[in-house]
């Protein structure tokens, strides 16, 4: 006999979304993953509107990764109009996105994460059975946040990052704030990955196909992106790799590239590229096993990893900040002309894409966004497939709990773009 | 005392209101003691909102069915209801075009054929469908305006709005006046504060994302726009980015 069991709404996630597993008898016949956030439309919103609206309205696709949204948007529209920034500039948004990155990952870490490993039900819980854990977490949070805050000008949807440049530049008793800060909170981010090494006991997933940008000499940006396989395409291009396909009847749509259900995210990143900081990297060699060739249960490892070596990262930008000195942050001219720029940034849960194109006077014409969980999706559905069928015949609780868990570890940031997927 | 019973929830937005809540990283142990969190999906698992509240304090636009449902429910188990952030308060960013361009029009540009399977409607505030009865403005919110109106919720009561302008804080924070100084199309004047002129501060323009303020001269800040060669399409383009529904004629 056919029955369904359902999640609605996912919980501890961003956003809206749901999961049905439909059953005949014990046997798991299909699972649909349905990301339900009702469509926003940005894309088409931005039609008709001046370059200078883009980053400022298209930031608001997420709050979570404002900060990394804003910075590939201005990174599109610096590459169409030709603009190349200083290198104060270069370093402020580096330092904002390690912050980003800091905020985020404690985020998902200590209030998402952590509470199914201890059993509770979220963050009042924690408040009560585990304080200390709780308060230390959110003090790496607190730091991230400092960051976005001083250096955008607000703690979401940052404005002091502007085309060209910077509102204003980052005052000598702000870095120095910031580097006191990380200096307290250095410890307990290396602390932070004991608390993730016992990862959940699933059977085995489908090999993941990880997808992430090749490390450039801008931190977080690239201009090439790289399959785990070892197959790349220049990130120009990813109209030709990057496949939206359409599967009759269920208005599903899946983003493939060169073939693959792609994932994306800190698990694919230290696959494909380990650490640059010598203490990270210390790090990683000592869990490698748990991350290299892993599934996504290796993320919350990755994320530790990459969390720390944020940290170490923002602490070496804000005294390089301070040795340039006074000097103004060398804000350069824009002068809008027409034609495309796209731009590709690794946000904290994975590979970002922006593509603008511009008429006379910068008047926007074209407007495309991919972002990572829409990226995440068909390799999380086959995941849920996988697992729910490991699960047949299980109790229904421990089933949802499971997928729950599976769901959250790919941390998935459900943004404007709703998409039902069959399987 | 018993602890106040509250539903924190989102409809169609970006989190940034829930998120605000989670900033609030020194005081959220405290604020977990101090209040029931009955609903709370985005931090909590297997919460329902089930009984009577005290307050739900919920953020986003209603753009479909569910949002609707949530919010009737939420309502319904409400002793208060809080319109948290601007989408929730005027329809925010996703609202932008919904005196300019058909909703259907706008989907099959982003979805194509494959549009057709989305009930949604253009997103609109919680006034067009159920009471308010506190609001808290912003995209994204003042972390204190959350903290002030939990604050005033513990002690049974609710927090004086803010009524001036952007431009209030902005003079006593002595920036240079943007709008004055530098031609730059600043909504400062006709937007509520409470911000600190956070933006301005920095050398930005008011983008309005607060939404108006109480007695906006609306009319004098067009004519202001208008007379240093801004044009009218482009000053309702820029009024419109958070707030859709503006009174052009409106003077204080």
């Amino acid at each position: 006999m056919g029955s369904v069991v359902e999640i609605n709404p996912f919980t501890r996630v961003e956003g809206h979304g749901s999961l049905k597993v439909y059953l005949d008898g014990a046997r798991v016949e299909r699972v649909e993953l349905c990301l339900t956030e009702s469509p926003r439309l940005f894309e088409a919103l931005l039609v008709g509107r001046s370059f200078a609206e883009v980053p400022e309205v298209i930031c608001r696709i997420c709050s979570l990764c404002s900060t990394i949204h804003k910075v590939t948007a201005l990174l599109a529209l610096e590459k169409a109009f030709g603009i190349e920034v200083s290198r104060v500039t270069r370093l402020t948004r580096e330092l904002i996105c390690h912050g980003g990155l800091i905020q985020s990952h404690s985020l998902h870490l200590y209030c998402l994460l952590l509470p199914d490993l201890l059993e509770v039900r979220g963050v009042a819980e924690l408040a009560r059975e585990a304080p200390e854990l709780l308060k230390a977490g959110l003090a790496i949070k607190r730091v991230g946040n400092l960051i976005q805050e001083t250096v955008g000008g607000r703690l979401i949807h940052p404005v002091n990052i502007t085309l060209g440049g910077l509102g204003q530049r980052i005052g000598r008793d702000s870095l120095l704030l910031m580097r006191d800060e990380l200096d307290a909170i250095l410890p307990s981010c290396r602390e932070t990955l004991g608390l993730f090494r016992s990862p959940f006991a699933f059977p085995l997933l489908p090999a993941p196909s990880y997808l992430a940008l090749e490390p450039s000499e801008v931190p977080y940006s690239g201009s090439l992106l790289r399959m785990g396989d070892g197959r790349g395409f220049p990130v120009e291009a990813y109209r030709d790799f990057v496949a939206e396909e359409v599967v009759p009847q269920s208005h599903a749509k899946y983003a493939r590239v060169l073939g693959q259900f792609p994932t994306v995210g800190s698990l694919s990143r230290l696959n494909l590229a380990p650490p640059v900081t010598a203490d990270a990297r210390e790090i990683f060699e000592t869990v490698k096993g748990e991350i290299i060739a892993q599934d996504m249960r290796g993320n919350a490892v990755a994320q530790a990893i990459e969390l720390y070596q944020a940290a170490e990262r923002s602490r070496a930008v804000v005294d390089e900040l301070l040795q340039i000195g006074r000097d103004g942050a060398g804000n350069v001219e824009v002068v809008p002309r027409s034609g495309r720029g796209t731009a590709a940034c690794e946000a904290p849960r994975g590979l970002l894409i922006h593509s603008y194109a511009f008429g006379a006077g910068g008047v926007c014409t074209e407007a495309d966004v991919i972002t990572p969980t829409s990226l995440n999706q068909g390799a999380l559905s086959l995941d849920l497939l996988a697992l729910a069928r490991a699960l047949e015949g299980a109790d229904p609780t421990r089933m949802v709990g499971a997928l729950e868990r599976l769901v959250r570890s790919y941390d998935p940031c459900i943004s404007c773009s709703v998409h039902l997927v069959r399987l | 005392m018993s602890r106040p019973r509250i539903a924190i929830a989102g409809l169609t937005a970006c989190s940034g209101c829930q998120l605000t809540l989670l900033n609030c990283e020194e005081e959220l142990p405290e604020i977990a003691e101090k209040f029931e969190l009955v609903y709370f999906p985005m931090g909590e698992s297997g919460s329902s909102p089930v009984g009577q509240l005290d307050a739900a304090i919920v953020e986003g636009a209603v753009s479909t069915p569910g949002d609707l449902t949530t919010l009737f429910r939420l309502r319904n188990a409400s002793r208060i209801l809080v319109a948290f952030g601007t989408c929730a308060l005027f329809g925010g960013v996703a609202a932008m075009n919904n005196r300019t361009s058909e909703r259907d029009a706008l989907l099959r540009q982003v979805y194509g054929e494959g549009a057709r399977a989305f009930e949604s409607f253009p997103p609109s505030p919680f006034k067009n469908f159920v009471s308010v009865d506190f609001a808290i403005t912003g995209c994204p919110p003042e972390k204190t305006d959350l903290l002030a109106l939990l604050g005033a919720l513990l002690c049974g009561t609710l927090p004086p709005e803010t009524c001036y302008p952007v431009c209030t804080e902005c003079r006593s924070r002595e920036n240079l006046c943007l709008l004055l100084a530098r031609n730059e199309l600043c909504l400062g004047p006709i937007i509520q504060g409470g911000c600190n002129a956070r933006c301005p501060a920095t050398g930005i323009p008011c983008e309005g994302c607060r939404g108006p303020v109480r007695e906006a001269n609306v009319a004098q800040e067009l004519e202001l726009l208008l007379e240093r060669g801004f044009d009218r399409e482009e000053i309702e383009r820029r009024m419109s980015r958070f707030t859709p529904e503006w009174d052009y004629g409106q003077r204080c």
